[in-house]
């Protein structure tokens, strides 16, 4: 349960440079637009209850990393086009991806050894392929806007 | 691998099956197994089938198979034949990593072809890999480290594997055998599992598998940006800040040190062990540059500590010098009575106790009762000029924040007696350094100054010094101290009346064999023993103390003697030493650290000792001088009988008897037979006649006998002549000579025998007669003795001049006849026979007669050899007169002595041999 912690603060820690990070290397009109662009109205984002029990927690938890890591995958995968140059935001977005890989693994094994959870639903965001730049950047900074915002709320749970 | 493995069989096939038959052919058989991998140690079973064409083609079976391992025949004990085309080889314990096996066939039962061949390889499986760890350096991915065991000789793959309890890992391959970094980045908080696989021909196995969360197996990179920075309000801190990577909570570990420092001071662990980003450092030095260097490891301590952070130094704030500087003062010896010289030195105070940069120094000098004077110098000493009075001086350094204490010194009245010194004192090498060591004296020392110099001869001591408290009995010297250098160690204690009196020690900081030995030579050298001295070498050659002398010496085909002499000698007695031996010496010198040996020097003892020689000598010349005195003592006493064997008296004529001279007693010999004896006209001998004195007076008949006698012998003879004449005729007469047998001789060899008659008696003795004599010379005779023509002309010249030198000759060198009582009766007989009938024969026997007169010396001699010259122009009428009455006693003797005479000289008083 340490290393979940850890993780969560792991990731609540270096959220906020991702999403700086993020709409920085985006261009305007991002940065001097953060919060009409990037504020936190994702609609499909799994719920966390953070005064729910260690067990509902722990699915949420897994529900809300796995949504996160896969949408940071597409982010990912889209500012290798975007923005090819932007190093720094390639390596704390796979950095992220990274822990929430590992995060998700500690999960499932609290949930598997400790109540016996084999198996939690997820679900996933949408496809960003289609969408054109703006629309994967603005999808992608409403993301991390989001993902700022929930982390910090659930590292603060357990 | 086994590929080209494969492709070497098959071209070493090949070219076997070609060399052999010429052509590419199928093999006849083949090796199984094809490849094959043995354990080392194991034993192995290879057959060989060959097919049945070749059975019948080459007309062989498998009992014509060789095989053959590396070229060599494999012996038939380990061969079998299984059937008509199998043979099978076993090898037990094999031992070898590669061996080529390949199967023979004796075709037609002679010529071997090789039939197939494989390579055998040999090894281990591999073992279980252990000690596997794993480490995460920061920024890039985890890295494992494995123990792979024993060499296996065979191509082993190790494998590396992690995964997650919900997913793997992409597996990492070693290259190496004993580590493989992973390809993926390391997720912090999750467990993973990890081991390796290691896998060749002869196996496959697994270690151990260890899990593990990589957050603790991280090496962080170094902390960066370390600053220092002081403070002015407190000199003693310093201020460390630095950054960290990444956004794990990290302890810290700092060190510091000075910066001449070798070593680091560790601040406690337990200070920095929460995560921090700056630390101040405290109960630092004043004025003080320090190095810091930080390294991190993660909160709890799990994982491994980073590299140390590149070092940053810093210094601390001054403060006011925390000590007085060394304090100590030199008078000029040289001073005058009211006034002197002091000379006030003090050493610049270290970093640690100046505390920061020092300014300058006051120094404040009291004298006793009176005023002070203040001095403010930027140096390190102070020359003053004092009066003979008691003196205080006191001295303190400065610097920008304040200043020290003060050091007091008190100079004594320059009457004053320093006592009180410091007892036991030595100095010896420790740890590289000098160490002196003394007992302090009974009264309260405030401190010791301690001075010390190099001794040597070529330069001055010039004396460094330092300070010790009152308290200090040990202490070591301070400074640049070379290694075999004498030193000369001063320890002065100082008490609060002033200094007390000084003792002295000498020391070496590292002593080492001397850079010359001595140089030996010998003070007395004896038959038997040899003193050598020598000098003390230098104290810049000693290089140590020296603890004794060796001499070692030996001749030149003796063993070497060596022996040992105390360092404090100068000379040494070699003894006891072989006599006229040549010794060769040399002489080592010997510190504690070893010795040098000296030049050799050789000297060689004399065969006799002092005063042998003159002890030998002195006595045998002493014998010798008293053997010649006694043989003179008995010569002397002997002397008659001497005189009576050697040098017998010549018989005085005028002692003979008369009657024996006498014509008319017949001769002893005959006239014709001393022709006949002497016809060589060489006398070879000399006889004595004596003749018995007789004292009669000559009487007119023995006159007439003796001139019928030359009557008779002119006419008989002619011009002969001899030694003889009576008695009564020459007593008259200083000397009358005649050589009857000259006259023959001259006609032969050109002799002339003369006949003195000496006067006088030898030696004083008076004779009581006349003493015949006989000489011999080579003075040819008178011309007018050879030819009696000349005489025609000689009678006619009367009283001549050429006479009158033959006469003054005679006067003078012909022993004084002015005062030989003769003289007269000489020219009486002159006048007698002048004109004279006889005159005739009287010249003849002048000319003889100036042969006569020879013995009176050289002068004479070479009057005598012109004398025939001057016989030739005639002779002087006294001359005539002369020889003329010396015939007759020549005749007279020559009848009776007809032998040989020895030739004498004629002098007065006696006659000496020739």
């Amino acid at each position: 349960m340490s290393q979940i912690k850890n993780q969560l603060a792991q990731l609540n820690g270096s959220a906020n440079a991702l999403f700086i990070s993020y709409y920085t290397a985006q261009g305007e009109p991002f940065p001097n637009n953060v919060d009409k662009l990037c504020g936190p109205n994702m609609t499909d984002f799994p719920p966390f209850h953070a005064n729910g029990t260690e067990k509902t927690k722990l699915v949420e938890l897994y529900r809300m990393v796995a949504y996160l890591s896969a949408s940071l995958g597409n982010v990912t995968r889209d500012q290798r086009t975007l923005n090819p140059d932007a190093v720094s935001l390639h390596g704390k977005l796979n950095a992220t991806i990274d822990t929430m890989r590992g995060l998700l693994s500690n999960v499932l094994c609290r949930l598997c050894n400790k109540y016996h959870v084999g198996h939690v639903d997820v679900t996933y965001g949408p496809d960003t392929s289609s969408k054109d730049v703006f629309q994967k950047k603005k999808l992608g900074c409403q993301l991390l806007g989001t993902y700022k915002q929930v982390i910090s709320v659930v590292a603060q749970a357990f | 691998m086994s590929t080209l493995r494969i492709w070497l069989t098959q071209a070493l096939f090949i070219f076997l099956i070609t060399e052999s038959i010429g052509q590419l052919v199928e093999p006849c058989g083949y090796i199984y197994p094809e490849f094959p991998v043995v354990q080392r140690g194991s034993n192995f079973t290879a057959i060989c089938v060959l097919k049945e064409k070749c059975l019948q083609q080459y007309y062989v079976n498998a009992s014509y198979i060789v095989w053959k391992t590396n070229h060599v025949a494999v012996p038939k004990e380990q061969v079998t034949v299984i059937n008509r085309t199998t043979s099978s080889v076993t090898f037990t314990d094999m031992v070898l990593q590669t061996v080529q096996l390949t199967c023979n066939v004796l075709s037609f039962g002679q010529i071997e072809q090789n039939v197939y061949g494989t390579t055998v390889l040999s090894g281990f499986p591999p073992d279980i890999p252990t000690n596997l760890s794993c480490i995460v350096n920061e920024g890039k991915n985890m890295l494992c480290h494995w123990d792979p065991g024993r060499e296996t000789y065979l191509e082993t793959n190790y494998t590396l594997k992690s995964e997650w309890p919900t997913e793997k890992f992409a597996d990492c391959h070693s290259k190496h055998g004993t580590s493989c970094m992973v390809s993926f980045s390391p997720i912090y908080f999750v467990n993973i599992e990890v081991w390796v696989e290691a896998e060749n021909a002869l196996g496959k196995v697994s270690s151990e598998a260890i899990n593990f969360d990589p957050v603790d197996k991280v090496k962080h990179i170094p902390p960066y940006n370390l600053s220092v920075s002081n403070s002015e309000e407190l000199s003693s801190i310093l201020k460390l800040t630095w950054n960290n990577s990444g956004t794990l909570r990290l302890k810290s570990d700092i060190q510091y040190r000075t910066k001449d420092a070798s070593t680091w001071i560790q601040v406690p662990l337990e200070d920095t062990e929460s995560p921090r980003t700056s630390f101040t450092v405290q109960d630092l030095k004043p004025f003080t540059e320090y190095v810091f260097r930080i390294r991190t490891i993660k909160e709890d301590g799990k994982g491994y500590w980073s590299d140390w952070s590149e070092e940053a130094s810093g210094i601390t704030y001054e403060d006011r010098p925390s000590k007085p500087p060394s304090f100590w003062y030199k008078i000029n010896p040289s001073h005058t009575q009211e006034s002197r010289s002091a000379r006030l030195i003090w050493k610049e105070l270290p970093l640690s106790e100046a505390n920061g940069k020092i300014l300058d120094y006051e120094v404040i000098l009291t004298q006793w009762k009176s005023f002070s004077q203040n001095y403010t110098v930027n140096g390190t000493e102070l020359i003053v000029n004092l009066t003979n009075n008691h003196y205080i001086a006191s001295l303190a350094a400065r610097n920008v924040v304040g200043k020290s204490d003060t050091a007091v010194l008190t100079i004594p009245s320059s009457h004053f007696k320093a006592s009180h010194p410091v007892v036991d004192l030595k100095a010896f090498p420790k740890d590289n350094k000098l160490r002196v060591e003394w007992t302090a004296p009974h009264k309260p020392v405030k401190k010791y100054i301690i001075e010390w110099c190099v001794l040597s001869d070529n330069s001055p001591c010039v004396p460094d010094w330092q300070q010790e408290g009152g308290s200090v009995t040990q202490t070591y010297l301070r400074g640049s101290l070379l290694e075999s250098k004498c030193y000369l160690i001063t320890v002065t204690p100082v008490f609060t009346s002033g200094p007390g009196s000084s003792e002295s020690v000498k020391a070496y900081l590292k002593q080492a064999a001397p850079s010359r030995g001595p140089t030996v030579r010998t003070k007395k050298v004896g038959k038997n023993e040899a003193v050598l001295e020598w000098d003390q070498l230098p104290v810049d050659d000693q290089n140590g103390f020296i603890r004794n002398y060796s001499i070692s010496y030996r001749t030149s085909i003796g063993n070497e003697i060596v022996v040992n002499v105390d360092s404090s000698h100068t000379e040494y007695t070699l003894s006891p030493l072989s006599s006229d031996t040549l010794y060769m010496v040399r002489m080592a010198a010997y510190t504690d650290e070893g010795g040098k040996d000296g030049p050799e020097f050789t000297f060689t003892t004399p065969k006799f000792a002092q005063g042998e020689i003159e002890a030998i000598v002195v006595p045998v010349c002493l014998a010798f001088l008293l053997t010649t005195l006694l043989g003179v003592l008995f010569c002397f006493n002997k002397r008659d009988l001497i005189k009576k064997h050697i040098w017998p008296n010549v018989p005085d004529p005028s002692k003979s008897h008369i009657a024996q001279w006498s014509p008319h007693t017949p001769p002893r010999h005959n006239f014709n037979s001393k022709d006949q004896m002497y016809s060589d006209g060489n006398f070879t001998d000399v006889s004595v006649v004596e003749i018995e004195a007789n004292n009669k007076k000559p009487c007119p008949d023995d006159l007439k006998s003796l001139d019928l006698f030359k009557k008779e012998k002119i006419s008989t003879e002619g011009h002969s002549s001899g030694i003889g004449g009576s008695s009564c005729m020459s007593s008259s007469r200083p000397s009358i000579s005649s050589n009857e047998e000259n006259e023959s001789a001259q006609n032969t060899a050109s002799t002339v025998q003369y006949s003195t008659v000496v006067h006088s008696g030898y030696r004083h003795q008076v004779p009581s007669v006349q003493v015949f004599s006989r000489s011999e010379s080579t003075q040819p005779l008178l011309d007018s003795e050879e030819r009696p023509e000349d005489l025609q002309l000689a009678d006619n010249v009367d009283s001549s001049d050429e006479i009158l030198p033959r006469q003054q000759y005679f006067k003078q060198n012909c022993s004084q006849p002015e005062a030989n009582p003769d003289i007269s009766h000489f020219e009486r007989s002159n006048q007698v026979s002048s004109g004279s009938e006889e005159d005739f024969v009287r010249l003849k026997q002048q000319q003889v007669s100036d042969h006569i007169s020879q013995p009176c010396g050289s002068e004479q001699q070479r009057l005598f050899e012109e004398g025939p010259a001057t016989g030739a122009l005639g002779a002087g009428t006294d001359g005539q007169v002369e020889q003329f009455e010396s015939v007759g006693m020549e005749t007279a003797m020559d009848e009776e002595i007809p032998k040989s005479y020895l030739p004498q000289t004629v002098r007065q008083g006696g006659y000496m041999p020739q």
